[in-house]
């Protein structure tokens, strides 16, 4: 098992030190809004801002609220697309 | 290469995907957590509800759908019966009309300079055939004929001769016409910026 998360771990690193991850960040974040997810988000938001109040809504509170439906509400298109470059990825740098 | 070596480099399908699975997966946090802390400064230092209007202003404001209308409620096609009279020679003219009426009633845009020159440089013979064709806006042919050519010379140094755009002509109908323009017009105050043009 340890030899998996080894190898995981030297993934992420390479995913990181070669500069994909964020360019998946950067893709991710293009199509989320393309597709109209972050405005839905934002609704949600809004939501939870009208309930706590201005004033005392919290970065925890809109986390909480929000990230649970984020996650559900990612189109599966987008999904698909971005499973592609990862695994790519992983084919390319898993040796 | 080594056994080891073998299952170290390719974890079998399931576990690869199952990693990609958890990588999305970060990346998707990351996304919703970007997105909470960009709501949560705007809602901090009040620009978050920035683009909100009360309801009344919203319906002022909605997109009209009639037809006959465009979409801010507007008449588009309320010029088409309208008739406007035209200030030099009192007719009344079509307002879509008007425009190119003017043009040519007036003596001035590209059309009509184009047209006069065409007449003068084809000289006396198509002067009645073209007057028959043309739609009879132009009251002011007579001015134009060739045996007032005087005439026709002195409303054009009527004109300001100075200002651009008489000069922009002048080169222009230089360019088409050449040397005969300079001939036929020499005592034209106009021709002294051609004339400085042209010697360039």
């Amino acid at each position: 098992m340890s030899k998996e998360s080894q190898m995981r771990a030297a993934i992420n690193q390479k995913l990181i030190e070669m500069g994909e991850r964020e360019r998946l960040k950067e893709l991710l974040r293009a199509k989320l809004i393309e597709c109209g997810w972050r405005d839905q988000l934002k609704a949600l938001c809004k939501e939870v801002i009208k309930e706590k109040g201005i004033e005392n809504v919290t970065v925890e509170d809109l986390v909480a609220g929000v990230t649970p439906k984020g996650r559900a509400l990612v189109p599966d298109s987008v999904k698909k697309e971005l499973l592609q470059r990862i695994r790519a990825f992983l084919a390319q740098h898993s040796t | 290469m080594k056994m080891e070596d073998v299952s170290l480099s390719s974890m079998d399908n399931s576990k690869m995907e199952g990693f990609a699975q958890e990588i999305l997966s970060d990346l998707v946090e990351d996304a919703c957590l970007g997105l909470c802390f960009e709501v949560h400064r705007a809602v901090k230092q009040g620009y978050f509800f920035l683009d909100d209007t009360d309801q009344e202003s919203m319906k002022d404001f909605e997109i009209v759908d009639q037809p006959g209308v465009d979409i801010f409620g507007q008449v588009y096609n309320q010029w088409k019966n309208k008739e406007c009279v035209c200030p030099n020679c009192s007719r009344s003219i079509a307002a879509s009309r008007f425009a190119p009426h003017l043009e040519k009633c007036l003596g001035m845009g590209r059309n009509s300079s184009r047209i006069a020159n065409r007449r003068i440089a084809s000289g006396n013979n198509t002067n009645k055939s073209e007057s028959d064709q043309e739609d009879n806006d132009d009251v002011n042919d007579n001015d134009w004929s060739y045996g007032a050519e005087k005439k026709a010379k002195k409303r054009k140094s009527d004109k300001n001769p100075n200002s651009p755009r008489r000069s922009k002509s002048m080169k222009h109908k230089n360019a088409l016409l050449g040397p005969k323009r300079r001939v036929e017009n020499q005592d034209s105050s106009c021709v002294l910026l051609r004339d400085e043009t042209f010697s360039q």
